[in-house]
């Protein structure tokens, strides 16, 4: 069994933006020699129930980044440990803990990217693809005095959603959030998009 | 999808929970040598009971898997450890929500909740231990189904 001689990885942390959550630590440097790391998680479950257990993270071949997309280990919305080892041919080095657990509700979620067109008369939104957990509410309206305000719901990103048809002579806009069920949050609101359909007013 | 379990209404991602005990399922199922008996019998679902005793049957059912079962599961695959580990912290998450109306005294425990469980717990005790959290496991399908048809 290798002596754990080399340093334990430091400084872990993970980032978590629109529900896709990298784990990341400092570097072990041993100069000419490539390190790998081990990554282990526990959810709430295992620190309750199961303390001894840690999980090889779906991540689970050897590392050689300082980094690990943790997303597919983190399933449920309660508090996540993670453990990185540091491994150089029989050497391997103590396990190194994250120090505060990680909870997926606290994710950054940022307002998606939009682009508004047209195509003929129809209005037509087309949403940044954010992956599987994000939902996004588009608000649209007519550009007038007292506009009303209609809101859709959209499941996935990267495809053209047709809102509403437009008259000509009018503009109409736009703007959308990201919704995210699993966490029961949103994200600010996107700029909004305009768009516009030539031609004269039709008379009232 | 949201659970009503009489005044006690939780939402839950059943779908995923699904999706995941499906990756693990049949190589459980098949570790099960008791196919002539059942844990989760028909007579004692959910949805046949009173709406009042559903969240408490509930609570004690998942309970159940938490601490003897999930707990009690032995396996070398990383692949099964991860979703046993996803299963075991949506459990814990739906009794999070579950504990929140035991707070607002929403989720009563009556009779048919006691005698329910009781009879559960009577046949997971007529096994093996290991033989027991085996075929539990493996009646997860049947416990999703009565959470889906609560829903």
């Amino acid at each position: 069994d290798g002596v754990a001689v080399l340093p334990a990885p430091q400084n872990l942390s993970v980032h978590s933006t629109n529900m896709k959550h990298i784990l990341t630590w400092s570097p072990v440097v041993v100069p000419g020699q490539t390190i790998y790391y081990s990554v282990q998680y526990q959810g709430e479950y295992e620190s309750l129930y199961l303390s001894h257990m840690w999980i090889p993270s779906h991540w689970d071949s050897p590392i050689a980044k300082p980094e690990c997309d943790v997303t597919d280990d983190i399933t449920a919305t309660v508090w996540y440990n993670f453990r990185v080892s540091a491994t150089l041919g029989s050497q391997t080095s103590a396990w190194s803990i994250l120090e505060h657990p990680f909870n997926r509700n606290s994710t950054v979620l940022t307002p998606p990217k939009t682009e508004v067109t047209k195509d003929g008369s129809h209005m037509v939104i087309e949403l940044e693809d954010l992956g599987p957990h994000l939902e996004f509410n588009v608000v649209y309206w007519r550009s007038e005095p007292d506009a009303e305000e209609r809101s859709k719901l959209i499941k996935n990103g990267g495809i053209s959603v047709h809102l509403q048809t437009m008259e000509p002579g009018a503009k109409y806009c736009a703007k959308a959030q990201t919704l995210v069920k699993a966490i029961e949050r949103r994200s600010a609101f996107s700029r909004v998009e305009c768009v516009e359909v030539e031609g004269e007013a039709l008379p009232l | 999808k949201t659970l009503r379990l009489g005044s006690c209404v939780i939402s839950t991602n059943l779908q995923k929970i699904q999706s995941t005990f499906s990756e693990i399922r049949d190589s459980v199922q098949a570790e099960d040598r008791n196919i002539d008996t059942r844990i989760l019998s028909k007579s004692l679902s959910l949805q046949d009971t009173e709406p009042s005793d559903q969240c408490c049957l509930l609570r004690r059912v998942l309970r159940l898997y938490l601490e003897r079962v999930f707990k009690n599961y032995q396996t070398s695959d990383p692949h099964t450890l991860r979703k046993i580990s996803s299963l075991a912290n949506s459990f814990l998450t739906i009794l999070k929500d579950l504990r929140l109306c035991h707070d607002r005294k929403t989720c009563h425990c009556g009779e048919e909740a006691a005698e329910k469980y009781g009879q559960i717990l009577s046949h997971f005790e007529e096994l093996a231990p290991q033989a027991a959290v085996v075929k539990t496991l493996g009646e997860l399908d049947i416990f999703l189904q009565w959470l889906e048809e609560t829903s």
